[in-house]
């Protein structure tokens, strides 16, 4: 019995506590990597089968992955196999056991084109101005052509070929970019990789969301976050004065510093709820009223926009802002005030000349903390102000350059929009492992700045004092 | 056929310089273009917003989809002026926006579309009826049937799943979840149980996900994951849902989708708006339609419903 | 010079009082607005507690008890789990260690709601209902190999113990419990088949007539405990490595061996602090809108069955009220729930915070303090 006690004493339990650790560690690493395999992954260029079955049908594709049959006899597989606008269908369910043949030749082409997505299959011949080409003349041409501006390609009529022997002509207007990724070397394929990235980051999305980019996405994240911060920088640190520096250190503002402790636990929808019924409705109801009575009934400010959301979540990370500028200003021993008091400094002196200087690491901590969480905050937002497309930008060349009453897209909605609104799950899911990707890179990057820079601050203040 | 049919009009289209929907205005348009409400439509108006885009860059697109149901309160709270709606507006809704501006809200028919009652693609059920689903989703039976709530009392025989129904819906804001309703369970309740997703897609999804669900969705989210239920119509003779007798509604579920426009009756529409509605009812814009999945209209029926 | 700054003397002074106005007004300005909220949030739900419609309350049931259910199987979870990792990197971790590994923890906190709840909706959850058996086994199989490291480890030489020491215990266990939870996925399926007949879900309806939802309470509680693991552990973890080193010093000096220690004594004294900690990570839990909103099937059942999904009082905020008439019914009993919400995260935070600097107080007392 004593045995048993000592073993559970000294082995099990403080094991099982170590298990824990290492169990979150392990969650966490298994949620880091499979953001990172499956966002990254997409974008590299995928080898093509061709497929041919014991019925005889031929099937051309990118295998996506493998499901155990219902009646756990076999398993099947989906392939991408593009050709909406012939097949009706993007992809097609195959049974292994029906596969007769494999292959992946070389001159499987995917086409990226507007309006109807991917296609999957081989090129005949290009015409252009009267010339035909066909076979590797014909993809050398293809190649080169797709480096001309838009209006220029449309001089290029391709005749393509789908694996079941269909023929149909296309301008070359409408492809986006080509590959032919059973034929490329390592080196092509991150050569293909890198610019599919960059194109990720840089281009707005396609196709109702289910591809190209989300650099409107990026944009409006940072911009809304920059127009929060710009509001929530100077008006928590002037709280947090207020409360530490100006204030009667009585009951009262001991419990008022609780309650706007507290207010950083508050659900950010709570604050979506304010925003919308005080922001929107109310204050954007009467500009609107006031200022925009012409282009009633459409709405100027009395509806969700970009500064509505910067102003709810101002609110919403204002906490942050506080407590963390408090606990700068905490820090700086009382002798640093007094010193300046008794060298004749107004308050005033010594708050802009000895005190905020000392504490400006302790805001910074506090911003980029307060960016960190609005960064990633979704649910207010979808009360205040996101759009699922809004491909033009709130800062534009267009006077008066910053349109503040724009509604703007988010990383974070975009992800839970083409996750459960879009056309079709299937086809979005990679890019909203990228999207969550980024989201997740972006704000633990500026979390690890604010990490480093209070430690950073302490080793310093640590050595002063 | 049907696709050389098709392919030639796509071809044709692709082939011509984008002037099919000529602008009265001349080439540069801008404004803010909004549209608040169908998540069903959402698809099909993102891809209207991109090409109006391309071509005119300086339209400046914002769209909002939740659902049917936000529409309505969106004209007539004043957010938007254009309303994609799955479904008609109801006499209250068409009512109310009558009693805040004076006159009614303009109403287009776009396209057309199917609801589809979907199952695991290897599930092997041959077809099923109006009564037996509502007989599966509904509560309150109110179109006649004793429930159903297990395969083995939907299908005879010994292949499928076995067990309870698990069941798949859109959530309540959703038209897809008002039309169903009214349809399909005769304006009675959906069992507590009916999973309400936030869109059309997570249902197909789902229902692809697992052996023994069954859930309802839009036409134009149909994927090889899943297999559509051929529904029996009135005379009783199971109907498959496809481009055919969605078009000329054999199909029990087909309906049209709606664009709502707040048009007062002297005043011209916002160059933005007048473009887009114009690009929505060219043989492009109805090509686009098809590109999103849903079946277009007849170009004689778009015209008549021309009044800007 | 001297009569530029003697004439200069006034207007510093003017300035200053004008400063230190402004910023009391701007301070005073910034926390009432802060505070505004909740008395926006009662105004605007008032007529509906005045208007004694209080049959339509009964909407919010369902949505009542969504939240708590998706809560407690939040916190089912991450209890044992964060309270554990605290008291481990609090009195067991090497310091060398336990300095990396308490950020990387609270990291986790910094991980958007949106992309957990879009990996536990749209992967976890198809996974588990494939693989509800090898889910069940894992989630009971892989503490119990924890503690089996433990007793091997006890029952191991001097020579092992000193190889693998216990404050590097959490490294050695991860590969370990990675080949257990290979172990257990392999082994499920005759498990499976010997005790459940192959299928557990049938078993379970069969046996107990529980129906299973794709999305679950299950589910949400796995992802939702992920969210609130951080701030717990956190909490935790301070409260526990302030408790005054000579009280566990004594407790070992008078013969309890370390464990003991532990629990007899720091947990003891520590109480209050853990007591704040859970009630954090149960603010976090109620108040979460975006895994919920993903990750659960947004049913407003009254069910018990964690193989059911629920509907919770943010999430039904989030999807309804953009489309909700303003002062309409339904607008105001959603206001009414983030009311409700407001209240419980700010009652629960100010207990918090109250035991919390007690607690402070009692350590300072004891002579010792962080």
């Amino acid at each position: 019995m004593t045995w048993l006690k000592n073993a559970l004493q000294q082995g099990v339990w403080p094991w099982l506590c170590a298990g824990s650790v290492a169990l979150s560690l392990l969650m966490l690493g298994a949620l880091l990597a499979l953001l990172l395999t499956r966002g990254l992954g997409h974008f590299w260029p995928a080898a093509l089968t061709e497929v041919t079955l014991n019925s005889g049908d031929v099937v051309a594709g990118e295998a996506v992955r493998d499901m155990p049959l219902p009646d756990q006899s076999g398993s099947e597989r989906l392939y991408f196999t593009g050709n909406r606008d012939l097949d009706d269908a993007r992809w097609r369910w195959v049974a292994t056991d029906a596969i007769a043949r494999q292959a992946q030749p070389e001159n499987l082409l995917r086409l990226e084109r507007r309006t109807w997505g991917d296609f999957i299959g081989y090129l005949e011949a290009v015409e252009v101005n009267g010339e035909r080409f066909t076979g590797d003349d014909a993809w050398q041409q293809v190649q080169q052509a797709l480096s001309l501006p838009t209006a220029q390609r449309a001089r290029y009529q391709l005749t393509l070929r789908t694996p079941q022997g269909q023929t149909l002509r296309q301008s070359l207007a409408t492809v986006i970019s080509a590959e032919a990724p059973n034929a490329m070397h390592l080196g092509e394929k991150l050569g293909a990789w890198g610019s599919d990235v960059w194109q990720f980051l840089s281009q707005g999305p396609r196709a109702a969301n289910t591809g190209g980019g989300v650099w409107p996405a990026i944009f409006g994240t940072m911009l809304m976050v920059i127009v929060m911060s710009v509001i929530v920088t100077p008006f928590g640190v002037l709280a947090a004065i207020y409360l530490n520096e100006i204030a009667h250190q009585g009951p009262l503002t001991r419990l008022v510093r609780v309650g706007v402790r507290n207010l950083a636990g508050v659900p950010s929808i709570v604050y979506g709820v304010f925003g919308l019924g005080v922001f929107v409705y109310g204050i954007g109801g009467s500009l609107d009223e006031w200022f925009f009575a012409d282009a009633l009934p459409s709405p100027t400010f009395g509806t969700g926009g970009l500064l509505w959301a910067s102003l709810t979540l101002a609110l919403l990370t204002l906490p942050v802002v506080i407590v963390a500028t408090e606990e700068g200003l905490a820090r700086i021993p009382d002798a640093q005030r007094e010193g300046a008091v008794a060298l004749g400094a107004t308050r005033l002196e010594m708050l802009t000349r000895v005190v905020l200087p000392m504490a400006t690491p302790a805001m910074l901590t506090g911003v980029i903390l307060a960016v960190a969480r609005a960064a990633g905050e979704v649910a207010p937002l979808m009360l205040v102000g996101v759009a699922k497309l809004a491909p033009q930008m709130p800062l534009d060349g267009e006077f008066p350059y910053l349109h503040l009453e724009r509604k703007f897209m988010h990383l974070g909605y975009h992800l839970f929009d083409t996750a459960f609104h879009g056309e079709d799950v299937q086809a979005a899911i990679p890019l909203v492992y990228a999207t969550a990707l980024l989201l997740v890179l972006i704000v633990l990057v500026l979390n690890l700045t604010a990490i480093l820079l209070r430690h950073h601050l302490r080793r310093q203040r640590g050595s002063e004092c | 056929m049907k696709y050389a049919a098709a392919l030639g009009l796509a071809w044709l289209l692709l082939s011509l310089p984008p002037a099919g929907w000529a602008q009265p205005q001349g080439p540069s348009v801008s404004g803010t273009l909004g549209a608040v409400g169908s998540d069903t439509m959402a698809g099909l108006m993102l891809r209207w917003g991109e090409a109006l885009t391309t071509r005119y860059p300086d339209i400046n697109v914002q769209f909002q989809a939740s659902g049917s149901a936000s529409a309505p309160p969106a004209l007539l709270a004043g957010t938007t002026r254009i309303g994609p709606m799955s479904r008609p507006m109801t006499d209250d809704e068409r009512h109310a926006f009558v009693e805040r501006y004076g006159y009614p809200p303009l109403e287009l028919r776009v396209a057309r579309d199917a609801l589809i009652v979907i199952v695991h693609r290897h599930n092997p059920l041959p077809d099923i009826s109006l009564d037996e689903v509502d007989a599966v989703f509904s509560s309150t039976q109110a179109c006649g049937r004793a429930p159903i709530a297990h395969w083995e009392t939907l299908a005879e025989g010994d292949t499928g799943p076995r067990g309870p129904i698990a069941l798949h819906g859109r959530n309540i804001t959703s038209g897809t979840y008002g039309v169903f309703r009214q349809r399909v369970l005769c304006d009675g309740d959906f069992r507590p149980k009916v999973s309400k997703h936030m869109g059309a897609s997570a249902v197909v999804a789902a229902v692809g996900e697992s052996y023994g669900a069954m859930g309802y969705s839009g036409y134009n989210h149909l994927t090889p994951s899943v297999r559509p239920l051929p529904l029996s119509n009135r005379q009783g003779r199971p109907v498959m849902p496809s481009d055919t007798t969605i078009q000329n509604g054999d199909y029990p579920l087909s309906r049209y989708l709606y664009i709502y426009v707040n048009l007062p009756p002297e005043a011209p529409l916002p160059p933005a708006e007048r473009a887009f509605l114009n690009l929505v009812m060219s043989a492009e814009g109805q090509q686009i339609t098809r590109a999103a999945g849903f079946v277009p209209l007849p170009m004689d029926t778009l015209e008549a419903q021309r009044a800007w | 010079m001297t009569r530029a700054r003697l004439s200069s003397q006034p207007l510093r002074h003017l300035q200053d009082r004008i400063a230190t106005a402004l910023i009391t007004a701007g301070g005073i300005g910034v926390l009432l607005a802060v505070l505004g909220i909740g008395v926006f949030l009662l105004w605007e739900a008032a007529p509906l507690l005045l208007d004694e419609e209080l049959g339509s309350l009964s909407m919010l049931t369902p949505l009542a008890w969504g939240t708590l259910k998706a809560a407690l199987m939040a916190l089912l979870f991450a209890l044992p789990l964060a309270l554990g990792a605290a008291a481990y990197s609090a009195f067991f971790m090497s310091p060398r260690l336990r300095s990396r590994i308490k950020p990387t923890l609270e990291m986790m906190e910094a991980i958007p709601g949106v992309v957990v709840g879009f990996i536990a909706g749209m992967v976890l959850a198809p996974w588990v209902e494939r693989h509800l058996a090898s889910t069940l086994v894992v989630i009971v199989w892989l503490p119990l190999s924890a503690g089996l490291a433990g007793m091997l480890w006890h029952l191991a030489s001097r020579h092992w113990q000193r190889r693998l020491p216990l404050s590097w215990a959490a490294l050695w266990l991860i590969p370990w419990l990675v080949a257990m939870g290979m172990l257990a996925l392999w082994s499920t399926p005759l498990v499976e088949q010997a005790l459940w007949g192959g299928d557990l879900r049938r078993y379970l309806y069969d046996a107990f007539g529980l129906d299973y939802m794709t999305r679950n309470a299950l589910i949400v509680g796995l992802a939702m405990g992920f969210a609130v693991i951080p701030s717990v552990y956190s909490l935790a973890e301070d409260a526990l490595n302030e408790v005054p080193r000579p009280l566990m010093e004594g407790a070992q000096a008078l013969g309890a061996s370390r464990w003991q220690a532990v629990i007899k004594v720091a947990l003891a004294a520590a109480g209050p602090g853990l007591f704040s900690a859970v009630m954090i990570g149960a603010g976090r839990a109620v108040g979460e809108t975006m895994i919920v909103l993903m990750a659960s099937s947004n049913t407003a059942l009254l069910s018990a069955s964690p193989f059911e999904g629920m509907r919770t009082m943010a999430a039904a905020i989030a999807i309804e009220l953009p489309e909700a008439t303003v002062g309409g019914v339904t607008y105001r009993m959603l206001v009414l729930a983030a009311l409700v919400l407001f209240l419980f995260t700010f009652f629960v935070n100010t207990l918090a915070e109250v035991v919390r600097q007690r607690l402070r107080r009692r350590y300072q007392r004891m002579g010792g303090g962080a």
